[in-house]
Order: C-alpha cells, then structure tokens, then sequence
C-alpha cells in the first residue's frame, strides 16, 4: 500500500480500466450480499487470464480422464477411442467440416448466453428460443414470396431472432416484474416451444403430401450456401462475425458495463441509476434472439426444412460452451469447437469401439462439474 | 373427436385417479424440494435426482425381478446426484445454479449411457408394475373411494411422507435448524447449529424424495425405463415449490393441480386419435407447463407476503462480511 | 435434555459438569492471545481478566479488537497462540456451543436473530439436546423465558415474531437467551450502538443488577460515558494490544480517551468522543452547547428550498425483517440550499424506509417529494441522479459499491455513458482512469492503484469512494444516510468536513443518522423520527435523545 496518493503514480496512459490487478477475485470471499462471488465470473481483467484458462484446462483434462475410465468400463480401450475421436473429427477437412456445422448453433447460442449470464440472469430456456426462432424463420422462408438468397437469408434471420426474442423476452419481463426465477420459466417454456413446433410440423405447416410431420422443404432461395472450400454453411460466418460485436458490447459499451454491473452488485446498480428492470429483459431478449438465429440457420443449413428434431439439445449444451469459454466472447469459438468435436467424436467411438455415444453428454457435464472444483482449488491456493 | 370421453360424468372418476396418479412422482420431488429450499438450497438438480431414482429402480426392479427391489433402489439412485449436490453447494460452496444443472445433465447423460450400453438400442421388456392395493370397505365406497382408497401403495406412502415431510419442518428440532438455515444462516451458525450439516441433510432427504419420485414412475406406473423418462417433472416440481409458497402441504396441492392437467392432456391425447387429428393436442401437452408457468406467476405477484426463505441459493461462508 | 426449566441464578450451571464459575478467582482469564486474519493482526499478545459480578468494558477504537478477543472467549474464532482459562481450567473452545456448555452468552452488534420465527423459537434453536428428535412444548418455552423475563426486568412475548420487535426488544431477547442458556458470563458487543439514550439508561441499570446476582459481564463499547456510568473495570485496546486495565473509580473520561487514540485527543475527539463523556460527567452544563455551536453553523446563507417532502406515508412491505415499525406517516421536512437537516432517529423507527422513498428505490403510498419546483415523488434513481441528487447509503456495500468492479469505475460508474467516460456505443476507459486517479488524489484513498479492485478497501476507503461519487459538480441536494457508520475517528473528520464543505457551497443537504454525536457536530436543524413520526427538535443533546427515545412523543414509549 503506497498510500492515499499512490495512485497517482501509476501512468494513466498505459492503464485499461478493465486490468485489474492480478487478484481478479477479491481477497475476501464474500461480496456485498454475503454471497461469494462466484468464480465462473470472471473480473474485468484481460492481461490474460491464466489461471482461469488454466483451469479450464486442467477441467477439460480431468474431465477427458474421467470419462477415459468410463470409456475402460464399457470395454474399450481409452487411448484408441480417444485417438479415433481425434482423428474423426480433426483428420480431414470433411470432418472438421461437420465439427464446424456442429459448432455453429453452439457459437451463436453461447454469445447470446454470455450476455444473460454475465448479468446473473440465468437462462436456461435458449432451447425453447432456438425452436421459436426455427418455427417462426422457417415458415417465413416457407411462405414469404422472396426469391432472392440476399434478401431471404437475412430476412429469415430477422425473424427467426424476433421470434427468439420475443420468447426470450417473456422471461425477463417475468422476472423484472415479478420476480419469477427465471430458471423455472425459461426452463418451463422449452416444453411450450417444443410442443408448439410439434403442432406446426403437425398440422398447418405439414407438408401434405409427406407421412412424416415435417414440413416441405424450403425454396432455394432460403437454403444457405456453403462458405466455400469447407461443406459448412454459412451461418457460422454470422457467428463467427458477431464474436467482436458482442466482444467489444460486453467491453466498451454503457451497455455491457452495466450489465456487468448488475451481474456483480443489482441492488447498488439500480441506486446508480440503471433501470434494471428493463436490462433484465434487454440481455433475455439478446439471448433469445441468437438462440433464434442459431434456429433459423439450423433450418435453412443443415436440416432444409423444419422437423421435429432440429435441435438434439443445443440450448442445453451451449449452456456448457459458455461456462467453458469462462463468459469471454472470445473463448466461445475454442469452447463450442470443441463441444462439436466431443458429439462427433461420440458417433466415431459409437461406430469404432461399440462406446454408446451419449458417454459424450457424461464428459460435457463432467467439464462444467470440474471446473467448479478447478476454480474452488484455485483459490484455496491463493 | 369425443369429448364425452374427456369429461363426461363417466369419466371423471378415472380422471381423478389418474390425477393422483400422476401427482405423485412431482409431488414427492417438490415436497423433498420444499424442506431443501427452507434450508436456503436451491437445488436445481432435482430432474436429475429423479431420473437417477428412475433408472436405479429401473435397474433394480429389472434384475430382480420384483418391482419392489425398485423402490429402494430409486432412493438410492436420488441420494447418489443428493450426495454430489451437496458436495458441491455446501461443501465446495459453488454456484448453487451452476452445479445444480450441470448434475441434471450428468444424470441425463449417465443414464442414457448405461442403458444403451446394458441395453443396446433393443428395448427391455416391461415388467408388470406395483399393483393397487384395494383398502378393504372403504375402496368400493362408489365414486370417490376408489379414487382415494384403491391406489398404489406408493401413493399412501407418498401421503405419509408429505405429512412426514410437513412434521420434520414445523415439530422438530432438525425442522426449525433448517427454518433458521434457510433466512439466517449466520444467527444459526451463532446459536452452534452446524448449517453445512443442516444443509447437507436436507438435500440428501430431498434427493431421497425425488429418487423415490423418480422409482415410483417408472416401478409404479410405466413398467420401463427410457431416455429421459422424468420429462421435465423435476423442473416442474421446482416452480411448485414456489407456487406452494414453501409449504409442503400448498407444495403438494400444487402438485395434484399438476397432475389433475396431465392426466387431462393424456385424455386428450388419447381420445384425438393421433397424428391426422385435428386436435390440437399439442396444446393439452404443453397444458401442465404452462399452467404451472401460470400458477406461479399468479402465486408470486399476488403474494402479499415474501415466503421466499432470505439466504436461498446464497452459499453460508462462515465469518464472510457481517453486514 | 429436557427443556431446561428455569432455574435460580445459583441453580444455573450447577447441574453440569462444566467448571465452577462461582469461586473467588476471576471466572475468565485470557493470556497472550493472538490472532490473525490474514496479513492482518487483530489481537496480538493482549490479557485479559473478568471477575464474578462485574460489568467490565473493554474500550476501543473500530478494528481495535474487542471483538475478535470476545468472538475467541465465545468459540466463535480460535486464538492463533494463548491459553483461555474459564473457572480456573484451561479450555479449548471449538465452537459457540462449547462456549455455551461452559456458561458463556454473547449478544452480538448485529443481534443474531432469526427474523420469521418466534421469541420461544429463536430461544431453544441453539439449545442443546441435540439427541432430542422432537421440539419442547413451545407454549412451556415461551412462559418460561416470560418468566425469567420478568425476574430481571426484560419484559417480552415469548410467542411473539422477531420480526415484530422493535430494535430494543430485540436485543432483550438475546440476553434473555443467554441466561435461559446458563451463562453466567454475559458479553454484550456494543449492546448501546441501537439503543435511544432513554434506553441505554434502562439497560444499564438492568445489567448492574445482573452483576449484582452475580453475573459476569463484559461491555465492548467505544463510547466514553458508557463506560464511566456502568462499567467497574475498564481495559483499553488499541491496535489489538491491551494498552490498560483500570478501576473505573480511578480514571478520567481524557485518559481513557488518551488511551484509546494513543496520542493527545484531536479536535475531534473533543467535540466528539471527549465531549461526549465531558458530558455524561457533568450532565446538562452550560458550557456544553455553546462548544458544539462553533463546530456547528454553516458560513454561507440559507437559500430557497431544495427538498419538500410534504404529508409523506410509506408502508413497509419490503424489509419486513429488520423494522419493528413498519412504516411512518405524514412526515413534512423542508431542506433549504446550505443548510444541513437531520433527521435522527434510532434504528427500525422509519428512517430505513425513508431513505429507501428518497433515493428512488420505492414509492411512498401518499404524500408528494419535491426537488425546487419539480415533483420528484415517483422519480427512479436514474431521474434523481440527473437532477442533481446525490446519494450516500446507509449500507454502502450493498447500495453504494460493486465490489468486483475497480477503484475508478466505481467512482463514476453512474455517469459511464457521459462523456467523458463515453457514449451511447462507447466507454473511454482512459478517461475513467484518469478522473478515478483524480478523485483518489483529492479525498486520499488509500489504493495502490485505481485499476485495483474496490472489494479490497477498507471501510473508510469504501466510503470516501461512495462519497467522491456522490459529491458530482452539479449536486443540489445530497441524501446523507449514516454517512460514518462504522468508520474509524479519521475517516469519520474526513466525512464531516467534506459535508460541512458542501453546505457552505451552497448544497442542501438532508442527514439521516442514528448517532446522536454526529446530530449535534453537523446539525443546522433536526427533527427526530420516532415510530414513523417526525417531530422537529430543538438542537439540544437532551432534548434530542430524550426525543430519539419517544419521551414527548407518545406517553407510552416502549414497554420497561
């Protein structure tokens, strides 16, 4: 402690507000309301973050390890299984290229879940926001008389996040005035969705010559384009493109700074001013309307047309790409990367070693589960 | 379609049954939650904890041959996702939400893969679940007898254990250490209650409860297991623990309300004819979430008084700042 | 173990095998203890003995380490070296409830109640019996505690909800607690901090005839005449070393107060703390309001009216837990510019709700809040703030500062999106540097740098940070709740001067304070607030406390 001054001496010129010194996390363990502040928050400090990339590291090892034993019990042999999951999602440019359309939804999905969670705002319904956004883009690009890619695309995408957010956006307005825990509603509405796709693809959007409830499939017009010299739609451009957005938003915006705010301290953050209320339903409406996005994308890309099945959980496992990626826009790309590698990598061992593939869903939680301890541990030491 | 056979006066007597029916497994899993929450857990991995007691019972009553052996299987299998949450929320004092759903996922995904690695993709056959038990006289009392008197014995069991549940909170010592642990875990922890014990405890009951939700499921009613048999019941028992205002009794009234819609919905289904119907019975489906989605708003905005227990969901970190 | 029925003083704690506290030795000796949190010492070394019968203060600035000594006595922290005797045995306490066993009760500062049960409940939730499934007969219970109530003249309804009580009553029931718990040893830490003056004296007297049945208790306070009225042995701890054990017969409020700061008593200390126990000396002396009218008095002249509240009535349904009293009604007040106005009070008569309707967290039910001309009544904090309002809470960590965020956003994290800090689309974070290493500069915060993160302040620092942030350059009016709470005597000067700057500048300013002191050092008007009704009140010590306490108000004030 220099005393009162010392801060003058420190060059304004070559200090970030945002570095905060290297103990991130504040020596004493509580806040203001007593509750520790938990560590998947990460302070405002971008000198990188080593410790927390490296317990995220150490997580993702422990948590390859653990599911290694799993892999032993089931009776294959862990290395091979693991070194048939590398190479058949990494080995060829075909592979990683379904790794990429895997990973696309998570990317999108996962920035919209930085956001809420960032502001404490726990939003477990970006399923339910995905399949809003599907319906909802999916018969627009169904029915909508537009015959050109450059204007379906993002129109379609207009929708599907409106739609996405409207439904993301129910949640926050519940939440923000009458405090209903965001995790039941948002949870609760998943199944709404769900069913409301089913009558869809049922009943009015059916295509009718089909036996299957699925709809027709979309004109070309709405059907993504491959980015060229990879089989991956372009959807994950839009992803990809969003990352510095929602970067430098979270970071250089009244807006990110607030909802950071909100995420650390609500009550001091209303007495600043700050309608939280309204912040509430502003990042639930962003998280739902990416979650929305990262539907209509599913249709237009991969799927075609709208099924029963467009997504096998997406809004579940984004839920572990944006714990993993530590809430950094940045580290979402690496994060949902490797989620996608991991479910692939799941169909390989399922075909190679006969390892049922859902031993993949084990390992993902096992990530979220160590990097508790990771963290916990981290700070014991300091 | 008929709708005589949804409403009809002939018809509502199985209706009510399969209400109670339906009840039970959320009931039980939303009771166990409610003396969870009061001790300040809020303990989200209550789906998991049901799916885990599903798939124990499951295994349990399928190895054995006994329905029963299910029973205490599920507890089992509830206690085993109770023991972790309590690890992690009360021991290594994580994100209660954080560690809550990740638990969910992990019951999700262990299950699914010892089934299909026991199982393969072939189904197993169905086993014949728990039968009613007839309470003599009282059972063939016309119309409501049966409803209340000719059930499965899991269904008394489940009345005693919410009243169980209901006598530990408001008689016990335990019961008022988890009043005080859930609104002030500090003054609790300065009259020397052990509040991680306290806590601890309470999810362990409330992971037994749902476990057993869970068992009753699928050894007392489907005679199966499949992938995510629990469909959301979990979380569904968690917004009736606010509906309930976290009172056990209000708590399980909620949850007959819950199963009274399901057992409609299942009606509806059926009667409709399937998928060339022109029911919307998509709607009578999602009918049990958004009633509860309902209940709880209406519960919450209209509550003049904040039930809510003050610390739930806050980790105790003994001597943080005292303010 | 059954439900302890009562028992006589002299019966209690004879029926376990704990060590006799009654013999002629002092039942407490405490030798070399040390603890640290930390890099932080707060004990070091320091003695410490009580005897049967005695009210012993233990005298000391904030962060002295009274506390940390008592909270080692009661098993709540373990000393890191040094033995504690109890009965003339070494014991090693683990926990509060070994301390318990042993005939030991604390009262803490923040009563360790819990708010939604009963009195009866609250008694027997630490009460042993473990082994026991079942609770005991709660009607018993409650006449019990009625019963040993009534024996030493703290009178409450054992059936009764805590949060129902008013502060005092609260605190009646942590002591009886603690005797229904066996404890011959009562440590009461700053028992009068809540209390009106009428009740301090109530309570006093109450504790002197519990010594005199033989208790042993120990006082940690900070203030003076306390001290010199009840105690009969004062230690002094200064920088968690006990600097002196004294009779009180055979000391002087000055070198008490000496011994306390280390050092000569600033002017501070004189119109504070020294003044205070001058006081108590020689109550109702001439002298004594003249000496504060020259702290007091602002030098610039009172301007038109800033704040009107007018026939103002708030009910509580927030908060519902701390408050005995849970709203206030047709409250006026008037602040003009340049003036400093009180409004005084002790804790759970109002004061919480009105602060909370004055910063914009609430709405009142009725009544109108105008700023100058504009009707302010439903503004949120956003509007407020861009009026001209400036805030400093009551409870700065949850209102007042984001622990996670750093020293130099703090300080203007309520302006971000104004230049120069930025924009709609856009932060500057240079500039908020630069203004935080400004600000830290001008009130002398003691921060390594302003990037550091603001969890790591003490609280002083914690609340200079609240008060640069308040004090913007546009401010008219500034909502001052307990702005010294807790502080040590240097940062409490420090927040005085800065108040009394800014009403000579021309601010309005409306103090919301417990501390009779504070009243008296800043005051230009007062009214007292006494179950939710204001009353104006001349500038007089007397007539303040009597006021704080409801004498004059309501022929009934709390019940004896």
């Amino acid at each position: 402690m220099t005393g009162p001054t010392g801060g003058a001496d420190v060059p304004a010129n070559d200090a970030d507000v945002y570095d905060a010194p290297a103990n991130d996390a504040p020596a004493n363990d509580a806040d203001a309301n007593g509750a520790g502040a938990p560590a998947i928050f990460p302070a405002r400090d971008r000198r990188l973050q080593l410790r927390p990339l490296g317990s995220a590291a150490a997580a993702v090892t422990a948590a390859f390890g653990a599911g290694g034993i799993l892999l032993a019990l089931a009776g294959a042999n862990p290395l091979q299984a693991y070194a048939d999951m590398f190479s058949g999602t990494f080995g060829s440019r075909f592979d990683f290229s379904l790794v990429l359309v895997e990973a696309a939804p998570l990317l999108l999905i996962g920035l919209g879940l930085i956001v809420a969670f960032r502001a404490r705002v726990w939003n477990i319904g970006a399923e339910g926001q995905l399949l809003t956004g599907a319906l909802a883009g999916g018969a627009f690009a169904l029915y909508a008389p537009i015959g050109t890619r450059a204007v379906m695309i993002p129109a379609a995408c207009l929708a599907g996040a409106a739609a996405g957010g409207v439904w993301g956006w129910v949640v926050g307005f519940l939440r923000a005035r009458w405090n209903v825990n965001e995790v039941i509603s948002s949870l609760l509405l998943n199944y709404v969705a769900l069913r409301g796709l089913d009558y869809a693809i049922r009943k009015p959007l059916r295509d009718p010559v089909g036996f299957q409830p699925v709809s027709q499939t979309l004109p070309e017009a709405a059907r993504l384009p491959d980015i060229p010299g990879l089989r991956v739609h372009i959807g994950l451009l839009i992803g990809l493109g969003l990352i510095p957005i929602v970067a430098y938003s979270m970071r250089r915006t009244p807006f990110g700074f607030r909802t950071e705010m909100m995420g650390l301290n609500r009550d001091a953050t209303e007495a600043a001013g700050v309608n939280t209320g309204r912040l509430i339903m502003g990042v639930m409406m962003i998280s739902g309307a990416l979650a929305g996005v990262a539907g209509v994308l599913q249709v237009m890309g991969p799927e075609s047309r709208l099924t029963g099945n467009i997504s096998p959980g997406f809004g579940f496992t984004a839920i572990i790409v944006a714990l993993i990626a530590r809430l950094r826009p940045t580290g979402v790309l690496a994060a949902s990367v490797l989620i996608g590698a991991l479910t692939l990598g799941g169909d390989v061992i399922q075909r190679t070693q006969q390892v049922p593939r859902v031993l993949t869903l084990v390992i993902q939680a096992l990530f979220v589960l160590l990097l508790l301890v990771a963290d916990k541990v981290g700070r014991a030491r300091r | 379609m008929n709708w005589g056979a949804v409403f009809g006066a002939a018809a509502i007597i199985p209706l009510l049954n399969a209400s109670i029916r339906l009840a039970v497994p959320t009931g039980l899993a939303a009771v166990g939650e409610s003396l969870c929450q009061r001790a300040g857990v809020l303990n989200l991995s209550l789906e998991g904890m049901m799916l885990s007691g599903a798939y124990a019972a499951f295994l349990g009553a399928h190895y054995s041959g006994q329905p029963w052996v299910g029973v205490p299987a599920g507890i089992g299998g509830g206690v085993f996702i109770g023991v972790l949450m309590a690890l992690f929320s009360v021991r290594l004092k994580t994100e209660q939400v954080i560690n809550g759903i990740a638990l969910v996922l992990l019951a999700s995904g262990l299950t699914s893969f010892i089934h299909v690695r026991l199982f393969g993709v072939t189904a197993p056959e169905r086993f014949d679940p728990i039968s009613p038990l007839e309470i003599p006289l009282l059972g063939s009392i016309p119309g409501l007898g049966s409803v209340v008197f000719d059930q499965s014995p899991l269904v008394y069991l489940t009345v005693a254990l919410i009243f169980g549940v209901w006598w530990i909170l408001y008689r016990t010592r335990y019961g008022l250490a988890v009043r005080a642990a859930g609104d002030r875990p500090a003054a609790a922890d300065a009259a020397g209650l052990d509040i991680d014990r306290v806590r601890s405890l309470a999810i362990l009951v409330s992971g037994a409860m749902a476990g057993l939700g869970g068992a009753v499921l699928v050894v007392g009613q489907l005679g199966l297991f499949t992938q995510n048999v629990t469909a959301g019941r979990g979380w569904v028992a968690i917004a009736l623990v606010i509906f309930g205002r976290w009172s056990p009794l209000r708590v399980a009234a909620g949850a007959f309300l819950f199963g009274f819609t399901d057992a409609l919905q299942l009606r509806i289904q059926s009667a409709s004819g399937g998928i060339e119907s022109n029911v919307p019975f998509e709607f009578f489906q999602a009918l049990p979430y958004l009633v509860t989605i309902v209940v709880v708003v209406v519960a919450t905005a209209r509550a003049r008084d904040d039930a809510q227990p003050e610390a739930l969901g806050v980790p105790y970190v003994k001597g943080a700042r005292r303010a | 173990m059954t439900p302890r029925r009562r028992q006589s003083p002299s019966q209690l704690g004879g029926d376990r095998a704990g060590p006799d506290l009654s013999g002629p030795g002092p039942v407490v000796v405490m030798r070399g203890i040390t603890k640290s949190f930390g890099e932080v010492t707060a004990v070091s070394g320091t003695d410490f003995d009580l005897r049967q019968g005695e009210i012993h203060a233990l005298l000391g600035e904030n962060g002295a380490g009274k506390t940390t000594l008592m909270n080692i006595l009661y098993g709540l922290e373990r000393p890191d070296t040094g033995v504690v005797e109890i009965g003339g045995e070494s014991v090693r306490l683990r926990s509060a409830h070994d301390a318990i066993e042993l005939g030991i009760g604390m009262v803490h500062q923040h009563f360790q109640l819990v708010p939604r049960l009963s009195v009866a409940e609250n008694v027997i939730l630490g009460a042993g019996g473990r082994r026991r499934v079942r609770l005991p007969d709660l009607t018993a219970v409650a006449a019990d505690i009625e019963e040993l109530g009534e024996r030493y003249g703290l009178s409450v309804q054992g059936s009764e909800l805590i949060s129902d009580l008013s502060v005092g009553e609260q605190q009646r029931v942590e002591i009886l607690r603690a005797l229904y718990l066996g404890a011959r040893v009562l440590i009461l830490d700053e028992p009068t901090a809540t209390l009106s003056p009428v009740e301090i004296d109530q309570l006093i007297e109450k504790l002197r005839n519990m010594a005199r049945g033989g208790t042993a208790i120990v006082m940690i306070t900070h203030h003076l005449d306390e001290v010199m009225t009840a105690a009969d042995r004062i230690t002094v701890l200064r920088a968690g070393v006990d600097v002196a054990t004294v009779a009180a017969g055979e000391t002087s409020p000055l070198d008490l107060a000496r011994l306390m700061v280390g050092r000569e008593v600033t002017v501070l200390g004189e119109a504070g703390e020294a003044g205070e126990a001058g006081e108590s000396d020689e109550v109702g002396e001439a002298g004594e309001s003249d000496e504060v009218g020259e702290v007091r008095g602002g030098t610039g002249p009172v301007g038109a009216a800033v704040l009107t509240v007018e026939n103002l009535t708030s009910a509580s349904q927030w908060g519902t837990s701390d408050a005995g009293f849970r709203a206030f009604n047709g409250v006026d007040l008037v602040v003009r510019a340049g003036e400093i106005v009180t409004v005084a009070g002790v804790e759970g008569n109002g004061q919480a709700e009105l602060e909370a309707i004055l910063c914009g967290l609430h709405h009142p039910m009725s009544g109108w809040i105008r700023l100058g001309d504009t009707d302010i009544t439903s503004f949120t904090p956003r509007k407020l703030l861009s009026c001209g309002v400036g805030f400093i809470p009551s409870d700065r960590y949850r209102h007042g500062l984001i622990g996670g965020l750093s020293v130099a956003e703090n300080l203007v994290y309520d302006r971000i999106d104004k230049a120069p800090y930025g924009g709609r689309f856009r932060l500057d974070p240079r500039a908020v540097v630069a203004r935080g290493t400004e600000l830290i500069k001008q009130f002398g915060i003691a921060v390594r740098t302003p990037t550091a993160v603001a969890s790591t302040l003490s609280g002083g620092n914690a609340q200079k940070v609240v008060l640069a942030r308040a004090l913007r350059t546009d401010l008219r009016l500034l909502i001052a709740a307990q702005p010294t709470r807790g502080l040590d005597v240097g940062a409490i000067e420090m927040v005085w001067s800065q108040l009394r700057a800014q009403r000579d500048a021309g601010v309005a300013i409306l103090l919301i304070t417990t501390d009779l002191t504070e009243v008296i050092a800043l005051s230009d008007r007062c009214h007292v607030i006494y179950r939710g009704r204001l009353t104006e009140t001349p500038l007089d010590r007397e007539a303040i406390g009597m006021a704080m306490g409801g004498a004059g108000v309501r022929a009934a004030g709390p019940a004896p």
